[in-house]
Order: C-alpha cells, then sequence, then structure tokens
C-alpha cells in the first residue's frame, strides 16, 4: 500500500516538474518576443483606451476559425495585434469557410472566416450575424502548356465565354479558333491537344468566385454555381479535382495541356504561369492587386444590406473579371461578454484601418479594400452594440 | 532387405527429401513476410526522420508559430497543448475506468457486469471523430466555447476501453490463491482489492494507460470539433499574466484549459493541409516530435516499471 502510494506521489511531482518545466521555458520566449511586437504599439494611437483598468496581458482570447484562404492574413494579424493591444490573444484556425459559418452559428467562437456569403438558411439559424469584408483575393487560371516558353512567349490571353464554354467541355482543344483567335501571336504554338480541366475536388469559396465568374460571363453555361458544383467536364472525362490550391496545382502540374483556377496569392507565391484574361470592358486584363482594387471599386455600391457584393466580370476598363471578397462574421447585437465585444470591434477596426496590418496582407497577396468600401464596412462595424449598449473602436 | 523394404526406404528418403524442402521453402517465406511486415514501420521511421530532422532546432521546442511568410518559429504551443490534453485525458479517463475494470473484474456474470463488457467492445470500435462530436453537442455547444477540457474529455471516453480493459484482464491474472490468502487473514474486500490484488496486477494495468495515452496523444479527429487548435497557447505567458494580475492558482488553470488548445497531431494536420513548403516542411518536424514523445513514454515506463520490479524483488 506504501509502496503504491509512493509511486502516485512520485507520478503527481513528475508531472508537476514537467508542467513547471513547461512554464519556464516559456517565459523568456514570452518576453523575448516583446520589444519586436512592441515597435508597432508605439506608433499607432493606443487602442485600449476606452477601457477604464488595464486589463491583464494576455487575458482576452478572441477565437475564430473557417476560411483558410484568409489564414495568412490573421496569422500575421495574431502575431502582431498583441503589440497594439497586450490584453487580447487572437487565435484563428483554418477550418474551412463551411465550418466557420457553421460555428458562428453555434456560438462557439467569437468570429468567423468565410469566402462565401451567408445562405439565407444560414442568416435566419444566425439571428444577428453580420458580414464584414475585409480583403478581397483573385482567382487565376493557370495552365500547363509545354508548347509555350514561360520566358519568352506572351502570356495566353482567354475571355470569359471562352473560359465557359471550356469549361463546359464545348471547347476541346488548344487549338480551337476561339483561342486562337485570342492569342494571335501564339497561334501557331497552340496544340491540337484535348484540354483537361482542373478544379477544386473540396468545398472552397475559391469554387464559388470562379462559378459565379462563368455564370456571369456566359449564358450557355448552366452548372450553376456555389463551393461545390457537379462539373461538367467531369462527366465528359476531361476534368478532376485537386484537394486545395496545392491538390489543383499539383494536378496542373501532372497533366500536359492542363488548366485550372487557383487563388492569385498562390499563384505568385509558386510561380505558376497563369493566363490573362479580356475584360468586361473589352481589354486584356492581367490579375494584380491594382486591377482587383479596380474591380472592387466598380461594385463599391453593390453591397446587399448584409454587406456583401458578388464582383466578377467588373465593368471598369482595368479590371480583374474573377476576384471575390473575404469576410469576417460577427454577431452584431447578441454578444454578451462586453469586454470581448468591446476588443473584437477594436480589431476588426484595426485590420480595416491600421497601415501596418494592411501592410501584412498586402504583403501577402491579398487585396485590401478600397476607401468607398472601407467607410461602408466602417459604418456597418459602428452598429455593433453588447447587451444593447454600443460598443465604440 | 527384401524388394518391399527397399520400396519403402526409398519412399522414406523422398518424403524426408520434401519435407526438408518444404520446411525451407516455408521458412524462407514466412521469414519474407515478416521482413515485409517490418519494412513500412522502419520506411515510416526512416522518412519522417528523413524529412524532420532538417527542421528540428531549439526554437523548434521552445518558440510559438510565426506567420507564415516569416521564417522560423517553433510548435512550443503543439507541446504544451499535448501535454495537457493528456494529463486532463487520464484526469476524466483513468478513475473511472479502474474502478468499473474492478467491478468487471469481481463481477463478471452479473447483468451490469456483461453490459459493460459489451458496451466497451462497443466503445472501443465507434471511430474517434464520432467522440468529437458526441463531446461537441454535448460540451462545445452549451458552454459556447471551444477548449482543452472538452479536448480531454474527447480523448478520455477513447482511452476508457483501453483501460477498462486492460486493468480487467490484468486483475483476473491474478492468482485466486492471493486473494483468498488476504480474505483468509480477515482483510475485508476493499483492502484485498487495494492492497493486495492491485499491486499485484500494478505493472499491466500502467501498461494498458500507456497504450491509452500514446493512443490518444496520436488521435486528430476528436479534437477537431472539442479543443479546435490554439497556435498562440502559451503556458508560460498565461501563467505570467495571472501573476501579473494576482489571479489565483484556480483560475490559472482554469484559463490553460478553458480556451482552445492545440496538439501535435492537430498541429500536423493543419500544417500539412497549407501551401507554403516551410510549413510542410514544419510538418515533417511535428511527427518527428510526436514520435519521439511517445517513444519516451514508453521508455520512462518501461524503465519504471523495471525498477519497482527490482524493488519489490530485493
Amino acid at each position: 500500500m506504501s509502496k503504491f502510494f509512493r509511486s502516485f506521489v512520485f507520478v503527481a511531482v513528475a508531472f508537476s516538474f514537467l508542467l513547471a518545466a513547461c512554464g519556464t521555458s516559456a517565459v523568456p520566449t514570452a518576453t523575448e518576443a516583446m520589444p519586436a511586437t512592441q515597435a508597432p504599439a508605439a506608433t499607432s494611437a493606443p487602442a485600449s483606451a476606452a477601457t477604464p483598468t488595464p486589463l491583464a496581458p494576455g487575458s482576452v482570447t478572441l477565437t475564430g476559425t473557417g476560411s483558410t484562404f484568409q489564414f495568412p492574413a490573421e496569422q500575421a494579424y495574431a502575431e502582431f495585434f498583441p503589440g497594439v493591444d497586450p490584453a487580447v490573444v487572437i487565435n484563428y484556425t483554418g477550418t474551412g469557410s463551411g465550418a466557420g459559418k457553421k460555428a458562428i452559428i453555434d456560438g462557439t467562437v467569437d468570429f468567423a472566416g468565410s469566402d462565401a456569403v451567408l445562405n439565407p438558411d444560414e442568416i435566419t439559424a444566425g439571428k444577428d450575424l453580420q458580414i464584414y469584408p475585409f480583403l478581397a483575393g483573385a482567382t487565376v487560371i493557370a495552365y500547363n502548356l509545354p508548347s509555350l516558353d514561360p520566358k519568352n512567349d506572351p502570356k495566353l490571353i482567354l475571355d470569359g465565354k471562352t473560359l465557359a464554354d471550356i469549361y463546359m467541355g464545348k471547347i476541346t482543344k488548344w487549338n480551337d479558333p476561339a483561342i486562337a483567335a485570342l492569342n494571335p501571336k501564339i497561334a501557331s504554338k497552340l496544340p491540337a491537344q484535348p484540354i483537361f480541366t482542373v478544379h477544386r475536388a473540396d468545398g472552397s469559396g475559391t469554387t464559388e468566385i470562379f462559378t459565379n465568374a462563368l455564370t456571369a460571363f456566359s449564358s450557355d453555361w448552366t452548372a450553376g454555381h456555389g463551393t461545390v458544383i457537379d462539373w461538367p467536364t467531369d462527366k465528359a472525362g476531361t476534368g478532376k479535382g485537386g484537394n486545395g490550391n496545392p491538390g489543383v496545382t499539383a494536378e496542373i502540374a501532372k497533366n500536359q495541356y492542363s488548366l485550372g483556377y487557383v487563388e492569385y496569392a498562390y499563384a505568385v507565391q509558386n510561380n505558376l504561369p497563369f493566363a490573362q484574361m479580356v475584360n468586361k470592358a473589352g481589354n486584356v486584363v492581367t490579375a494584380s492587386p491594382d486591377s482587383t482594387k479596380a474591380a472592387m471599386t466598380d461594385f463599391a455600391n453593390a453591397f446587399t444590406p448584409q454587406l456583401t457584393a458578388v464582383i466578377v466580370d467588373a465593368p471598369g476598363a482595368n479590371s480583374w473579371p474573377i476576384a471575390g471578397y473575404t469576410y469576417i462574421i460577427i454577431h452584431q447585437t447578441s454578444m454578451t461578454d462586453c469586454v470581448k465585444a468591446q476588443k473584437l470591434v477594436e480589431y476588426i477596426h484595426w485590420i480595416l484601418t491600421n497601415p501596418a496590418a494592411v501592410k501584412y496582407a498586402t504583403d501577402l497577396g491579398f487585396i485590401p479594400l478600397p476607401n468607398a468600401v472601407q467607410q461602408k464596412v466602417l459604418d456597418t462595424l459602428g452598429k455593433v452594440t453588447c447587451s444593447g449598449q454600443p460598443v465604440h473602436w | 532387405m527384401t524388394r518391399f523394404q527397399q520400396l519403402i526406404a526409398v519412399n522414406e528418403a523422398r518424403r524426408s527429401r520434401r519435407r526438408r524442402v518444404v520446411n525451407a521453402a516455408m521458412l524462407s517465406l514466412t521469414g519474407l513476410l515478416t521482413l515485409m511486415a517490418l519494412v513500412p514501420l522502419f520506411w515510416i521511421i526512416g522518412y519522417v526522420i528523413y524529412r524532420g530532422a532538417p527542421v528540428l532546432n531549439v526554437n523548434f521546442f521552445t518558440q510559438l508559430a510565426r506567420p507564415v511568410g516569416m521564417h522560423g518559429g517553433g510548435v512550443l504551443f503543439a507541446i504544451e497543448g499535448t501535454v495537457v490534453l493528456a494529463v486532463l485525458a487520464c484526469l476524466f479517463a483513468i478513475p473511472p475506468g479502474v474502478l468499473a475494470a474492478f467491478y468487471a473484474a469481481r463481477n463478471p456474470n452479473t447483468p451490469l457486469g456483461i453490459a459493460l463488457r459489451f458496451s466497451t467492445d462497443v466503445l472501443a470500435g465507434v471511430p474517434s471523430i464520432v467522440m468529437g462530436l458526441f463531446i461537441y453537442g454535448l460540451v462545445v455547444v452549451p458552454m459556447k466555447h471551444f477548449s482543452g477540457f472538452a479536448g480531454g474529455l474527447a480523448l478520455s471516453i477513447l482511452m476508457l476501453p483501453t483501460i477498462i480493459r486492460t486493468t480487467e484482464e490484468m486483475l483476473k491474472l491474478v492468482p485466486h490463491t492471493l486473494r483468498e490468502g488476504s480474505l483468509g487473514l480477515g482483510a475485508p474486500e476493499w483492502k484485498t482489492n487495494l492492497s493486495v490484488a492491485f499491486p499485484a496486477a500494478f505493472d499491466g494495468i500502467i501498461t494498458g494507460f500507456l497504450l491509452a495515452i500514446a493512443r490518444a496523444t496520436g488521435e486528430t479527429a476528436p479534437l477537431l470539433f472539442t479543443a479546435l487548435g490554439n497556435e498562440r497557447f502559451d503556458i508560460g505567458a498565461i501563467i505570467q499574466g495571472g501573476i501579473q494580475a494576482h489571479q489565483s492558482l484556480f483560475s490559472i488553470i482554469g484559463r490553460i484549459v478553458n480556451q482552445p488548445i492545440d496538439s501535435l497531431p492537430l498541429t500536423l494536420w493543419t500544417y500539412a493541409m497549407q501551401p507554403y513548403q516551410e510549413r510542410i516542411d514544419q510538418s515533417w518536424g511535428v511527427a518527428l516530435v510526436l514520435m519521439i514523445l511517445v517513444l519516451l513514454i514508453e521508455i520512462a515506463a518501461r524503465l519504471w516499471i523495471e525498477a519497482r520490479k527490482r524493488a519489490l524483488q530485493g
């Protein structure tokens, strides 16, 4: 008995040592990270001035989950926001837009990230959910054409109608007259090979943006739009799904004479060749922060009362035609923990307006809101209440 | 030697040669298949070391994650989270598991004993993601947030069948004469269980705990809906902040277990899914750390059991 008791004490002591060791080893990390993160704090306005008594460092955890697309940006914010307000810890996990929306409807997180908008059922279930666009991303068409020299040959050019026809299975060969007419300089290099189309296999906000665009481009596109659809080319045997951006990229790399859609930031980071597009105004445009911003400005007044907007097939002269917003979703009136509500609103305000925060996202390939849109979002953010009291940043 | 005897002798020789050939063939076949069964094991270990070792450095064990695009950073949050989750899961699973096993071992043929054994077997076959969903509905949604507490609970349900079954089997292996001796000397039932049966079965029971812990620490699925993940989890900072704010020990522990938490397998899964090469490299490092951690638990426990055996004998 006493031996058993002694061994029990041993286990307890061992565990407490283990925990203590973890604790002490972690302390230097926290302190050495401090000087670096406090630098931006000095330049930006003290965000916690509104709260009367200073909160303990790291005492407010804001938990968010959802979109994997905005994950890198959220991660950068999580790294730097504690430098602005040491009381706050931001914890964002990338579980997918659908999972994020489910979590905020269930009320198990403080905010959700989503690239897809809330559908009517979700708005009913979530009661007071408010959606805030804070960044946008462009979607590009990456291709694998071994007959083209990526350095010396001009980039492939496509227009909306042709792209929709390719994904419908109506245009099946690379040397189709429609493609050749768009690419007179490289027409001779377009092979008589079948076009293999790649798409996302998982439910994805990128698919929603892309299919929104195809729907806008062509009345012949009958496969609908959404985060997951039935692809006509899959049925014809000339299409295949890939999991996430990496999966799509891998399929494109594996299959010669293929094309597929990926996020702009991802294509840039991985040096994929991607096509230029003829936009609604008839101009050849390249995906870039500027051309996406132009599309956002075109649709600055197209927001629904829920503050969502579809920004594909933009009419502007220099607007990139396949783009979409990524959103943060919060409960607008039903939050009861007012300290949390306060910090959450301060956090979203910081994301939207702080130049450093905007730069973190831009460096990662995201496109920040143009002023016209930003003002709209801030107006809505001002309507957040907690226990009936307005919350200000 | 008659003609008949000659025939028998030839036949014998032929048969024994055939037996030898068959023996050699079967032996080499089983040997080959054994090797083939071992290949995946060593392949996995070797490949994880090959891919994981280059990213391991001091920072990997002492720092939190850095945003993608900024190099370096570590998985301290996941290591701490794994330890916290394992401790919580043990706290939730071991007391009821051991008590249930005592009941089942002493009353194997009562309705409750039969029901217990049956439900343990069923529970062992339930996919681990179902445990996560179960706790999501039972704990996470009513509590309105993901937490290490919920994660520990989900893992503890996963550990229960292993703990109950191994403890029960080990208790059954204790010789009847030992129990009868104790009872015959006038010790009450509870004392017999606690000071005779339990110590005699102790090594096996601990081995069962370890198997359960090793399985639980390697699980991702039950944590997806319960622990969620938390790359900013930092016990050191929580304790430091708590001391600064003069919080009680109880509320500091509360803050550790009451917020979303990460674990090594969960981090491995999220890192491997990300479109950034450095994250994917780091996920191999996480796999290696997880392997080493499970190995260390095993080795430490074996050493402890050996030392205990020696102490008991000498």
